[in-house]
């Protein structure tokens, strides 16, 4: 591992100890019952700098970035900010720091303007709104970063990487120096990727520090000045130096081995059709959503769907699922219908179906990992919760689940392993022996080496013949994995190729609606 | 000017065990500070006020089958607030789902009573006041079901009408409930055969083990069933259960029928209890609307009403006692009921949020 000192645009030289780190964090523990969230972490940040937080699924980053910006307390140790000691008593007191958090879930009113959610909260709001003197603040803040946004525009129907903005406008707004962003990438396709790092760099350049939270290491190599790797609470390694590190040697540093994760495709002859859609189409509110959609997927084959998001994914998937009734056309599963019979019939007929929303829908987040495990299987009047307890405790150690057991609470789990406790009940059969399994972006937000297990699973599941739909925004993990790939845009199916030959840029132009061979041969 | 320390509000990542059980008695406690206040004011002994409570309500032989007797009819109520609030949709109608109740078995216990025995009778009249409870709620769960409407706004509005109702059939000359020859208007007693009899000289009733039994059965419903299972689901996220299969309609129209019908029993069983008539006394004793604070100070915990319900019961035939015996004013009773709704919905701050001070310091530029 090379660490070589690396100077940074404009901050001040860390280990000159001249000036002190704009913010750093000294011996900081948090325990959470039964789990050691941090453990004696110690993390600074210059002026100027990203500073990467890398860690397997339950790591402590995210606590420790609550921590940084006042949002929890921590059990013990301090935090300097330019070398002053400073309590956190709230995400207000964070601010008054200049310490801001961009969370993964935005916390912005829908129905407000982008200008009103930007000042919404800060102290100098005047009883009577000014609203053109408001817009044009919030233009100049957003424009001085190269952040260019309509401040009349209602958030509500702004795309996930304009709110992702508005929230950080708005960090900035506030006035803050120092800018936590905790997995900001999952929700991004990559053209919103690339600009968001271009507005990184503004924002390094005028000597604003980033804390960045990712899972993709691509993304972590390009952009960060500095890593800290974060495993079981403790911090287990440095990169210093803009990529001084590949991607191979950060996930051996986060997971302790060597990570494969090799392209995979059917081995064996595939079977006979097990999900056939006919003509499937969709009308909401007057608004084409899916338009006459057609394609089978066979037994033992996966089928990659990919597609900037919004482009009726997720209409496509709750259709097969039987939670949405298509406005024409069919579906079935095992050559039997299942249009218009809902979801319950689906399962029935062997429908696994992992959704793109984890906690709200895929999970009930105030019940238990237990809990969670009964909501797609059958239950007896008496639910018999005992006899499922070996079966939840195996589900845990199989997927390793950072977890006290199987009454930890589904709102309690980090992230990752949120995600992993809804793969582990959809992959392992419900109702009867899975036949078809959707899944929809199945590795958002997990480590490499979760990554690792999930596609090991799913190649499996393969192999045992079940017929899969992967539906992902993920290009890289559609092509490593499918065997046939559909790209769809606009509700359309507008192109298909083989896993094996596909092409990055002839899929990715497809994906942006440039495609040439429109829908043909999956008729 | 600075004060040197600052009070803040930190969210707790768990509330601990304890605090269930500290909230609510502190809540009561609370309550019973602010009457010392009020007492005070008002020129008379808090101590000897508190102390007449106590021994009336809860130490001697009569005061304790008195506030069992009085809690019974609570702790129906309560319960029947709470399998509603348990999945967020709020009948507070449970006044009125009483009164209907109450109307119902009176009927049943007028026109049928003299015709069947009461082994037959006890349970008939308690369907009966069970089925108009929650025939009083159709409509209300019905539109909130499909609709979205308040149920809120529909369950209180009703509570009116059923109070017009049992007036009218209480007051109107010749009426079919009216007792013909007495000076004030008064119900006519339903048949023998449609009342049980109290525990020797007591208060109290054999509907008390019955609604004990009750509250635990529910308990179990919704700890342990499939029906509990899913009313959990949809509480917390409606499209995970659209996601599982779960019909939420079906089990808000359910959940809300089943509260009114809780409600309409405990109508029921004023009538094969205590009072064995309408009684136009009946609209100034709030069982329903008691029931509601019962349920909050419980938390929705079916187990916890059974304690809850016989505190407040407590409470009340205390305070009603010192009517009799001292010159105290009895409404002390209900302006501890309305503190102790207040203390209990507050302590939820204090199950969420962990209360420190801090010192202020100016913020270093
Ligand atoms: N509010 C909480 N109550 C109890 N345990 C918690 C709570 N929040 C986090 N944890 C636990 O603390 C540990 C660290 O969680 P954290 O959210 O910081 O992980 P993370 O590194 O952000 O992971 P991910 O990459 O999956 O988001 C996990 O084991 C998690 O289960
Ligand atoms: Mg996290």
């Amino acid at each position: 591992m090379s660490s070589t000192s690396h100077e940074v645009a404009q901050g001040p030289h860390h280990s000159g100890g001249a000036a002190p780190s704009a913010l750093s964090a000294h011996s900081i523990v948090k325990r959470f019952p039964g789990v050691l969230a941090n453990d004696n972490v110690n993390f600074d940040i210059n002026a100027g700098e990203v500073h990467t937080l890398l860690g397997e699924n339950g790591a402590g980053k995210s606590t420790l970035a609550a921590m940084l910006c006042g949002l929890y307390q921590p059990d013990s140790g301090y935090i300097l900010r330019n070398g002053e000691r400073i309590s956190l008593p709230s995400p207000r007191a964070g601010l008054q720091h200049g310490i801001a958090m961009v969370h993964q879930h935005f916390k912005l009113v829908e129905r407000f303007s982008v200008a009103e959610n930007v000042v919404l909260g800060s102290r100098d709001l005047n009883f009577r709104i000014d609203r053109n003197t408001i817009d044009e603040k919030v233009a100049a803040v957003a424009e001085s970063y190269g952040l260019p946004i309509d401040p009349t525009a209602v958030v509500g129907e702004l795309s996930v990487g304009q709110r992702q903005r508005v929230e950080i406008v708005k960090a900035l707004y506030q006035g803050a120096e120092i800018l936590l962003l905790d997995e900001p990438t999952a929700v991004l396709v990559p053209a919103e990727v690339e600009k968001l790092f271009e507005n990184v760099r503004a924002m390094t350049a005028a000597g604003k520090s980033i804390v960045f939270i990712s899972h993709k290491l691509g993304e972590v190599v390009e952009i960060s000045d500095r890593v800290t790797v974060l495993r079981n609470g403790q911090v287990t390694g440095h990169v210093t130096g803009k990529g001084s590190a590949n991607t191979k040697e950060l996930a051996k540093l986060m997971v302790g081995r060597d990570i494969d994760l090799a392209p995979q495709r059917a081995s064996h002859p595939i079977g006979h059709e097990i999900l056939q859609i006919r003509d499937v189409s969709l009308t909401l509110n007057g608004v084409d959503v899916l338009s006459n959609i057609s394609f089978n997927v066979h037994a033992g084959e996966m089928v990659g769907i990919a597609g900037v998001a919004g482009n009726g994914q997720r209409e496509l998937a709750d259709t097969i699922a039987g939670l949405i009734s298509p406005t024409s056309g069919s579906v079935s599963i095992g050559g039997a219908m299942s249009t218009d019979k809902g979801p319950i019939h689906a399962r029935e007929l062997g429908l696994a179906y992992v959704p793109e929303d984890r906690l709200g829908v895929g999970l009930v987040p105030s019940m238990s990992i237990l809990d969670n495990l009964l909501l797609t299987r059958d239950r007896d009047f008496v639910v018999d919760r005992a006899s499922l307890q070996p079966e939840a405790s195996r589900l845990i150690d199989q997927y390793e689940i950072k977890a006290n057991g199987p009454e930890h609470v589904a709102r309690k789990l980090s992230g990752g392993n949120a995600q992993k406790v809804l793969l582990a009940r959809e992959l392992s059969g419900g109702r009867t022996a899975t036949k078809l399994l959707v899944v929809c972006s199945p590795t958002r937000g997990l480590d490499v080496g979760a990554i690792e297990t999930v596609r090991r699973v799913l190649d499996d599941a393969r192999s045992a013949g079940q017929a899969i739909l992967l539906i992902s925004e993920d290009l890289d993990e559609i092509l490593s994995l499918s065997d046939r790939v559909f790209v769809i845009y606009r509700g359309a199916i507008v192109h298909e190729t083989p896993g094996e030959t596909a092409d990055l840029a002839t899929v990715g132009a497809a994906m942006a609606g440039l495609s040439s061979t429109t829908s043909e041969g999956h008729n | 000017m600075r004060a040197p320390f600052r009070l803040v509000f930190e969210q707790r990542s768990e509330t601990p065990k304890y605090l269930a059980a500290v909230v609510p008695i502190a809540s009561v406690v609370a309550a019973l500070f602010i009457g010392v206040i009020f007492l005070f004011a008002t020129g008379y002994s808090p101590w000897e006020t508190y102390s007449n409570m106590f021994q009336d309500g809860f130490a001697s032989s009569t005061g304790i089958t008195d506030t069992l007797g009085m809690s019974t009819v609570l702790i129906c109520t309560a319960v029947a607030a709470a399998f509603a609030f348990q999945m967020n949709l709020y009948n507070i109608g449970g006044e009125g789902q009483l009164y209907m109740g109450m109307l119902a078995s009176t009927w049943a216990g007028l026109a049928l009573g003299p015709h069947l025995p009461t082994f037959v009778m006890i349970p008939v009249v308690m369907i009966i006041g069970a089925l108009a409870g929650a025939l009083w709620i159709l409509i209300p769960a019905y539109v909130r079901s499909r609709l979205g409407t308040s149920e809120i706004v529909t369950t209180l509005l009703l509570t009116y009408v059923a109070a017009n109702f049992i007036n009218h059939y209480i007051y109107t000359s010749g009426s079919y409930f009216r007792a013909p020859n007495t000076m004030f208007p008064q119900g006519r007693l339903v048949a023998d055969s449609a009342r049980l009899d109290p525990f020797g000289t007591t208060n109290l009733y054999p509907t008390f083990f019955f609604v004990v039994l009750l509250a635990l059965f529910l308990y179990w419903l919704v700890k342990k069933t499939e029906y509990g299972y899913k009313i959990q689901v949809i509480s917390d996220s409606p499209r995970a259960a659209k996601y599982a299969g779960i019909n939420a309609n079906r089990t808000t129209l359910s959940v809300m029928l089943i509260s009114g019908a809780l409600a309409g029993l405990g109508g029921a069983m004023l009538i094969v209890g205590p009072v064995g008539r309408l009684d136009p006394g009946i609209t100034a004793l709030g069982y329903g609307y008691a029931g509601i604070v019962i349920a909050a100070l419980a938390r929705n915990n079916f187990s916890a009403i059974i304690v809850s319900g016989i505190l407040f019961a407590g409470l009340r035939t205390g305070g009603e006692k010192l009517q009799i015996s001292t010159d105290t004013p009895i409404h002390i009773g209900v302006m501890l009921q309305g503190a102790i709704l207040l203390f209990a919905l507050g302590g939820e701050a204090f199950r969420r949020y962990r209360i420190k001070t801090i010192r202020t310091k100016v913020v270093a530029q």
